[in-house]
């Protein structure tokens, strides 16, 4: 079932989406089947003959008595699908006082999703790092145009909208890597525009969170203290924020910590060294449209950028 | 197709053959020339939006593919949609209904016939527009529904945008006024006898299209009209950086979007609804019922559209009414397979090629249907929309509703309209590569969806969603050689296809009545009605339907044609106007900042124009009485007079805004003035239409015009002019007087 | 919560309202008396309704509590009650309703009854009068009292007991649909507008132990408005459809030759 994320929930919310879903298919399925049966019987008991059909116009009482059986199946699917928003949709806006408003934020751009662990520094896009087995509010906006956040296996859908906070649920009931897309069209790379959600046991959370805490230390290496300062000297700090170096606006992902992440420019990409030296060769190789510019770098500085931003840990 | 229908149609060649025969095409006020030009130029342009398609499962048939670049595949998606939508599906059906509509009510032409001309003609402007734009080098990207900000200025700079909303706004008034002349016609036109429970279900449907265009249409066009303000003007509507929303444009998009699916799957009811009947040779099961539960699909059809955007986070209490109203409109749709399969059911069936699409679009159907009730159902809405399975969901209903409606109609009405019938064994073959095509390409990106795949990507990493692209590539190319087949079909048998003569399938209504084609004139004899099936009754005079099954009778009232057509775009532009006001209350409930209607707006001089204005209803009301009575010279200088009060109007509202643009208060400041300007703008212009209407009917009336003296012109005129008036009453209240602040 | 709908400090047994349906019923059975059962069962239903919109919990929770529940009453009040009401009454012959007369003919206007049904709708929505309606209780009273009969007014033209004064068929859907547009307008309105629209909701004076629960479970003060817009919007329209079907049925039934001739008359009337 693995090809199939809705059909292979890993939280409730995902699960009770999923009874729904084949209760309703069960239903449809049958439907579909009496009036694909009717119309197949009629065609063929009532196959042309020469003689004149009797000239039937209509019954209002059986006209009447057909309309109750849809009439139950609609409100049952009404009453079963209120069931669930009620349940698990219920994200009051409002909460209580004293307790912050979100665990997480996630702020869509184009083309790549930035990730807030609220309550600490930590900054980082693509990858949303969560325990296993607690229920996360997750605040949701956007930066430019709408996008949806959508993680099949664990999280209704729910768009990323500029001017609006949005807040979902989010849980993983067991360890492992969740694929998650942008859903809404939103540009030129919608297609991609991946992250992953990683559900750690609790203890293994903390230990990433405090890993995530530290700031990377300065590199010692003479070529990744060269490729620091290229990173510096060049535009690559007008857009990209690394803690403890003096780079911190979030036009684009947060680096602070790009070498530990598993894939590059939201999820194409394996993240290796020999990929990031590629993608920052040429961007528009692997992302044609996307907003970080082909530097001209050349191979020296290639070198030196990739093994500064290796030591980013 | 069109030149050789012409020459099947028999018309006197002129003296030049050919620059006389296009002449005669071009010039046409003949409902069924128009229509044939409908339907022609919508095979065009299914033969573009086809060809889109292709280039869109080529791009999709492996990972990572890179035939199409990613912008160019934003684009053939977002011309296919709209393509499909504005240029195929809108333009066949109203072809369809211009040629057999008047056929069909025993009338002689449309209620307009000039009117229709220049609907028609703003067909292929507006197509052209929006395919011109290739010409900037770039297409329209943002996709059918063009999701503000994705189409606002900052994320769109090309001008592809511009003519997408000008091509766009060209199609819809050509669409309004098209229903406007189809809602007259059935309203005024209809034989004797003939009362509108008698109507056929093709011309009911019709009916009912044509209220949904009236009413849904000015959805778009005040949504177009806003995006446009905001792209050109720097306006901010869409705009949450400068305060403005990224929803509202969803909103007005879906209160558009949602009728305009019904209006897509309307008359494709009415087809079969005829096909089925013919064919089984029995009458309709139930007639009141279906063409009753359309009169509601309508109603309804306006209050489900945020079940767009389940997703958007509306809120539980939003999401659940959206989701119980359309699981209500769900009950008078889908009741009617019933009622077609009860028409089937003792009956003696015929599977000809046009029955045989019939049956399909009931079984095609019923599966569209199924799936839209799974949407309902907001959680399963909430992991399935914008991927695959809702791409797959719809193009069942569309192709397995609309287009089978529309191939069925056309084996059924092709003799009539050519005088020839179409190959039967061409026809099967053209149906089961159809049926293939939409079950194959369709069915797998049902599994599609529900294996995650995102819809509008241009490509995918994911190796296991390659083989279901692979066989949805597959029945698209079906589907692309079963319309060559239709063609090729088309193609012989106007040469040397079989003649049908003028009843060849034993046809119930109007249009069976004449020869095929029909003639200029369309009927030698309006018939007498007596029944739901007056064809029939002449053919089987011993069970006449008149006998056996009593409908209402014809009261013989039928409406003046101007003064409904007037009507009817009233609502139009009413519709237009609140959703502009709905704007201003959104963006205005409290303003802030130096520029406030508080602070900028000269209430009193406003208001003393207001009074010029609302005292030129009562003049020209005086006038109305002042003609009925006879009294032509005070009628003239009453009409003067109310020309003088509307020109007084709109000379005050020159004063107000040079005074706003002269202390630099302009449209693009903030949202207050981004609303007036365009709420009160849009007002001026109609004050300024009014007073031309209102001075050409003062010259006509100078010169002893008849049409003018009878009073009717007037009367129209007047119903706009006091419309204007009352539009006025509510925007000084909202604007200037601050209700609802 | 079942729990807490039993609450005693929920039930409002004492409510005058019981003397109002008293007299109604006084009154239908000296003037029709009670041979028809389908009238008598409509009149009962609307009593039923009128009464438990005060004496049950939602009537005191509309009372300054819940916005959403004063909405609910709101409702029964200007649209179910009347419409049980209209429909109790006889069917006569022509001419008996209304009582010939100046006023009256006025008010059995459809236009009058349009504007009245949906004005009354409006202008107690307006936050100065409708808290002026929630904080006092003569001012209340005025509320009610003009919801019922603004409400009958409204329905008149659609099932009035005398069939020349029912609309025709098209006119009665244009009446039905226009109406149902303009109550969407106040729901989309109250449901999506930043403005507290009954400020006496959002602050109570006092708080019921029903109000604490509801709140913890999201029920906050915008949620309830929220509620109350949609609850404006979708049931009155719903219900609107559902005239506008039996509209439609009597349109397409036949036996009713008389209402033809009445509409081919009328008809004429307004196209000369």
């Amino acid at each position: 079932m693995s090809n199939f994320p809705v059909f292979d929930p890993a939280s409730p919310q995902a699960e009770a989406i999923r009874d729904l879903f084949v209760q309703v298919l069960w239903i449809s399925g049958g439907i579909f089947a009496i009036v694909a049966g009717l119309i197949c019987i009629a065609i063929w008991k009532f196959r042309s003959n020469e003689t004149l059909p009797t000239q039937d116009f209509g019954s209002h009482r059986k006209e009447i008595a057909w309309i109750v059986a849809p009439v139950i199946v609609v409100l049952w699917i009404a009453a079963i699908s209120a069931k669930l928003v009620l349940t698990y949709n219920a994200v009051p806006q409002a909460h209580p006082p004293g307790q912050q408003d979100a665990d997480l934020i996630v702020t869509g751009h184009q083309w790549w999703w930035q990730v807030d662990y609220a309550g600490t520094d930590i900054v980082s896009a693509n990858e949303i790092h969560i325990p296993t087995g607690k229920r996360l509010r997750v605040k949701l906006s956007s930066a430019d145009v709408i996008h949806s956040f959508w993680v099949a296996r664990l999280a209704r859908k729910m768009d990323a909208i500029p001017g609006r906070e949005n807040f979902i649920w989010l849980q993983a009931d067991k360890v492992g890597t969740y694929t998650g897309r942008c859903a809404e069209f939103c540009g030129t790379q919608h297609a991609r525009m991946n992250f992953i959600v990683v559900a750690h046991e609790p203890e293994d959370y903390e230990k990433w969170l405090a890993g995530e805490k530290t700031v990377p230390p300065a590199p010692t290496d003479a070529k990744a203290l060269a490729g620091r300062s290229t990173f510096l000297s060049l535009t690559c700090s007008q857009c990209h924020a690394i803690a403890g170096v003096s780079a911190d606006r979030s036009i684009a992902p947060d680096l602070t910590h790009l070498a530990s992440r598993r894939d590059l420019a939201a999820g194409v990409i394996p993240n290796t060294p020999e990929n990031l030296r590629r993608w920052l060769k040429d961007p528009a190789a692997f992302k044609p449209g996307c907003k970080m510019p082909d530097f001209k770098l050349t191979e020296a500085q290639l070198d030196e950028l990739v093994a500064y931003l290796e030591t980013l840990k | 197709m069109s030149a050789s229908s012409a020459e099947a149609s028999g018309e006197t060649p002129s003296k030049d053959p050919v620059s006389g025969r296009l002449l005669s095409w071009v010039s046409t006020v003949d409902h069924k020339k128009i229509g044939i030009l409908y339907i022609s130029t919508a095979l065009v342009f299914l033969g573009i939006g086809g060809l889109e398609a292709l280039l869109i499962r080529v791009q999709l048939l492996f990972p990572n593919n890179t035939f199409l670049s990613p912008g160019l595949f934003n684009q053939m998606f977002t011309m296919h949609g709209t393509t499909m939508v504005f240029l195929v599906g809108m333009p066949v059906l109203i072809g369809f209904q211009n040629y057999f509509v008047p056929l069909m009510i025993g009338a002689r032409d449309v209620a307009f016939p000039r009117l229709n001309a220049m609907s028609y003609w703003l067909l292929p402007f507006g197509g052209i527009l929006l395919y011109f734009s290739f010409m900037t080098g770039q297409a329209p990207d943002a996709g059918w529904f063009s999701y503000a900000p994705l189409s606002t200025k900052p994320y769109n700079l090309m001008p592809a945008q511009d003519y997408w909303i000008i091509g766009l706004i060209c199609l819809g008034i050509g669409s309004v006024a098209a229903a406007i002349n189809i809602f007259v016609t059935v309203l005024q036109c209809r034989a004797p006898g003939m009362s509108l429970q008698r109507v056929p279900l093709f011309v009911w449907m019709s009916l009912m299209t044509a209220i949904l265009t009236i009413l849904a249409l000015p959805a778009l066009n005040a949504a177009l009209a806003m995006l446009m303000i905001d792209r050109l003007l720097g306006a901010a509507f869409f705009e949450p950086a400068r305060g403005g929303s990224a929803l509202l444009w969803q909103h007005y998009f879906w209160v558009f979007g949602h009728p305009e699916v019904y209006i897509l799957i309307l008359p494709a009811f009415g087809m079969i609804s005829e096909v089925i009947p013919v064919f089984s040779r029995k009458p309709i099961y139930g007639y009141a019922f279906v063409a009753g539960s359309s009169a509601v699909i309508v109603l309804l059809s306006y209050g489900v559209w945020a079940h767009h955007m389940f997703a958007v986070g509306l809120g539980m209490g939003a999401d659940m009414f959206f989701a119980v109203g359309t699981l209500l409109i769900a009950l008078p749709t889908g009741l009617k397979i019933f009622n077609w399969t009860a028409t089937m059911w003792g009956g003696s069936i015929r599977l000809t090629t046009s029955m045989m699409f019939a049956v399909a679009f009931l079984l095609e159907f019923v599966i569209g249907g199924l799936t839209g009730v799974m949407f309902a159902a907001v959680p399963i809405d909430w992991q399935l929309t914008d991927t695959y399975f809702v791409v797959g969901h719809f193009h069942y209903v569309l192709i397995g509703g609309t287009v089978f409606g529309v191939f069925s109609a056309t084996y059924y009405w092709f003799p009539k309209m050519t005088g020839r019938m179409l190959s039967e064994r061409l026809g099967k073959w053209q149906l089961w590569l159809w049926v293939f095509g939409l079950n194959a390409t369709f069915l797998s990106q049902h599994v599609l969806g529900v294996m995650g795949m995102p819809r509008r990507v241009y490509t995918y990493a994911e190796p296991g969603w390659m083989a279901l692209n692979a066989i949805a590539g597959a029945g698209a190319v079906a589907m692309a050689a079963g319309t060559l087949v239709l063609l090729l079909n088309v193609w012989v048998s106007l040469r040397k296809g079989e003649r049908s003569g003028d009843n060849p399938w034993g046809g119930f209504t109007l249009e069976w009545a004449t020869t095929s084609p029909p003639p200029p004139e369309n009927f030698d004899v309006i018939p007498r009605v007596e029944s739901r099936r007056p064809v029939w009754d002449l053919d089987h005079p011993d069970s006449a339907d008149s006998k056996f099954e009593k409908t209402p009778e014809d009261n013989g009232w039928r409406p003046d044609k101007s003064v409904t057509s007037v009507w009817a775009f009233v609502a139009s532009e009413a519709m237009f106007f609140l959703l502009l006001l709905v704007s201003y209350v959104v963006f205005n409930t409290d303003q802030t900042g130096d520029i406030r209607s508080a602070s900028v707006l000269d209430v009193a001089r406003t208001g003393l124009f207001s009074i010029a204005l609302l005292g030129s209803s009562f003049t020209l009301w005086r006038a109305e009485s002042l003609l009925k009575a006879g009294r032509i010279p005070q009628f003239r200088r009453w009409l003067m007079l109310t020309i003088v009060l509307g020109s007084i109007f709109i000379g005050g509202q020159a004063i107000e805004y040079y005074g706003l643009i002269s202390s630099d208060v302009t449209i693009d400041d903030n949202l207050f003035t981004a609303t007036f300007f365009t709420v009160t703008g849009f007002h001026g212009l109609h004050v300024i239409v009014g007073l031309i209407a209102l001075s050409i009917l003062l010259g006509l009336a100078v010169k002893q015009d008849r049409n003018v003296l009878s009073g009717t012109a007037l009367k129209a005129v007047g119903v706009y002019w006091h419309f204007v008036d009352v539009v006025w009453i509510a925007v000084f209240c909202i604007i200037y007087l601050r209700f609802l602040q | 919560m079942i729990e807490l709908i039993g609450d005693k400090i929920l039930w409002n047994w004492w409510s005058p309202v019981w003397l109002v349906a008293l007299l109604v019923t006084i009154a239908y059975g000296r003037r029709f008396g009670w041979k028809n059962h389908a009238k008598t069962a409509w009149l009962t239903t609307g009593l039923a309704v009128l009464v438990f919109a005060f004496v049950s919990p939602l009537g005191v929770l509309a009372d300054g509590f819940l916005f959403s529940a004063h909405m609910i009453q709101h409702l029964l009040l200007l649209l179910v009650v009347p419409l049980c009401l209209v429909l109790s009454l006889p069917v006569v012959k022509s001419g008996a309703f209304p009582p010939a007369g100046g006023l009256s003919r006025l008010l059995s206007k459809p236009v009058v009854g349009w504007l009245l049904g949906l004005g009354a709708m409006w202008f107690w929505h307006v936050p100065a009068f409708c808290n002026a309606a929630t904080e006092s209780y003569a001012i209340g009273i005025v509320r009610s009292v003009s919801f019922l009969l603004t409400g009958i007014l409204f329905w008149w033209p659609i099932y009035s007991p005398s069939k020349e004064s029912r609309l025709p068929a098209s006119n009665a859907v244009v009446y039905l649909f226009s109406a149902c547009l303009g109550c969407t307008l106040l729901g989309i309105y109250i449901t999506f507008t930043t403005i507290t629209v009954c400020p006496a909701f959002a602050s109570p004076e006092e708080r019921l132990a029903m109000m604490t629960a509801l709140y913890d479970a999201g029920m906050t003060s915008a949620v309830d408005q929220q509620l109350g817009g949609l609850l404006m919007w979708v049931p009155p329209c719903s219900l609107y459809v559902f005239a506008i079907i039996s509209v439609l049925c009597r349109w397409y039934s036949v036996d009713d030759t008389e209402a033809l001739a009445l509409q081919a008359k009328t008809m004429v009337e307004a196209s000369s």
